[in-house]
């Protein structure tokens, strides 16, 4: 632990919130972001998210650009480019302009690419063919479990 | 004597181990022709009676002269004096010296002869002022943010808020962006079936204009190296709230410079 007579280093402009570390609320930032631990409520940047492997996220999560290898409990809408790595487990809908899904990565919830990070409807008639084709990209991944 | 400037000697200067510098340093500043009155702090003397009496002169640039704990103590009261302060460290610990870019020793006279000023913020907890940093040492405590989210570590952990550095030396927070820096220690089990290990601290990293730091039971924390204690603290940072003398090599701006270099920011 640091003390009065130690200190810490720096991380650039970078957010952290790291193992062992619970946020809880609507966190708001322009900078990019880090997280290996837990976040409970909004959780939004318009620079890069980095979800981590251990991190453990209940919230709707809106970013910039993301990359996730954890677990994300809620909808999540990136603007641009969105990365699944194959540890990641997301529970719920996800839209992006670009998303790539490594194998062995849990999906459930519906998934729009191309979109410019807007929520996807609620409704599911108005699935469009893009949409219905991510969707069973997913299907497939999951079978591929 | 210039009567624009003025010199704080802590009482370390009066130390034998210093004769020389002391010396060499007075011998620099006449050179310079910006020598001043002096005032050297002693046991009984209060060194903000020292700095208000100096302030009904014609001062415009008080210089204070010791180590980091000098400058650190006279951060309760500073930002309420309308001055340019300079500091020359002529013992360690010296680290705030080096974040403002002042050379250590009787070198420091060229920072306070070339009068590069900055206006640099200052943080503030409850009715108080401090300058490097607020450290609450491991403890269970949770830091509420803009009254918008709350952070705290699991299983407990140290935090420590940050306007510029600590007396460590490592690290430079940027003391003119309007923002504070909070570092949350926390310990963490070590992955995977690494059981033998002990446990590992993870460190968080988060920027704010205000927020409160809070704890159920009361905790000590160290405020620019000063001891206070309490359950409920309030924290924010006044932008641009002092003027002071630096040097050419400032620990944030070689910071910022070498982020850049790695492509971070």
């Amino acid at each position: 632990m640091f003390s009065p007579s130690k200190g810490v280093e720096g991380h650039g402009g970078t957010t952290i919130i790291a193992r062992g570390v619970k946020l809880e609320g609507e966190f708001n930032s322009q900078s990019d972001v880090l997280i290996e631990g837990e976040v409970h409520g909004t959780l939004s940047t318009s620079g890069l998210l980095t979800v981590g492997p251990d991190a453990r996220i209940k919230a709707d999560v809106s970013a910039g650009e993301a990359i996730v290898s954890g677990t994300v409990e809620g909808n999540f809408v990136v603007s641009k480019r969105l990365e699944i790595k194959s540890s990641s487990k997301i529970l719920g809908d996800v839209s992006a302009e670009t998303i790539t899904v490594e194998s062995g990565a849990i999906l459930s919830g519906r998934m729009m690419v191309g979109t410019k990070g807007t929520a996807p409807e609620k409704s599911a008639t108005g699935s469009s063919r893009r949409e219905r084709n991510a969707s069973a990209a997913t299907t497939l991944l999951a079978n591929e479990r | 004597m210039n009567p624009a400037f003025a010199y704080i000697y802590d009482e370390l200067c009066s130390e034998r181990r210093l004769e020389k510098d002391v010396s060499l340093l007075e011998t620099e500043l006449s050179r310079r022709g910006i020598e001043g009155r002096i005032v050297r702090l002693a046991m009984f003397r209060q060194p903000k009676d020292v700095v208000f009496e100096l302030m009904r002169g014609p001062v415009k640039n008080l210089v204070f002269v010791g180590n980091d704990l000098t400058l650190q103590k006279m951060m309760p009261f500073l930002p309420d004096v309308d001055v340019t302060f300079g500091y020359i460290s002529l013992s360690p610990p010296s680290a705030l010296a080096q974040h403002l870019g002042i050379p250590f020793g009787a070198a420091g006279v060229d920072a306070v002869a070339a009068r590069l000023v900055e206006t640099l913020d200052v943080g503030k907890i409850n009715d108080r002022y401090f300058f490097t940093e607020v450290v609450a040492p491991e403890m269970r405590a949770s830091l509420d943010i803009e009254g918008r989210y709350r952070l705290q570590p699991a299983e407990g952990g140290a935090i420590a808020i940050r306007n510029l550095a600590g007396t460590s030396g490592k690290g430079c927070s940027h003391p003119q962006d309007g923002k504070l820096e909070a570092f949350i220690q926390a310990r963490v089990e070590p992955k995977g079936i690494a059981f033998w290990k002990k446990s590992a601290l993870s460190e968080s990293h988060i920027f704010f204009t205000h927020g409160t730091l809070s704890s159920e039971k009361a905790i000590e924390l160290f405020v620019d190296g000063q001891s206070i204690r309490g359950n409920s603290f309030s924290l924010s940072v006044l932008p641009r709230k002092i003027r002071m003398i630096t040097g050419k090599q400032k620990g944030w701006e070689v910071n910022s410079a070498s982020l850049v270099r790695k492509g971070i920011s």
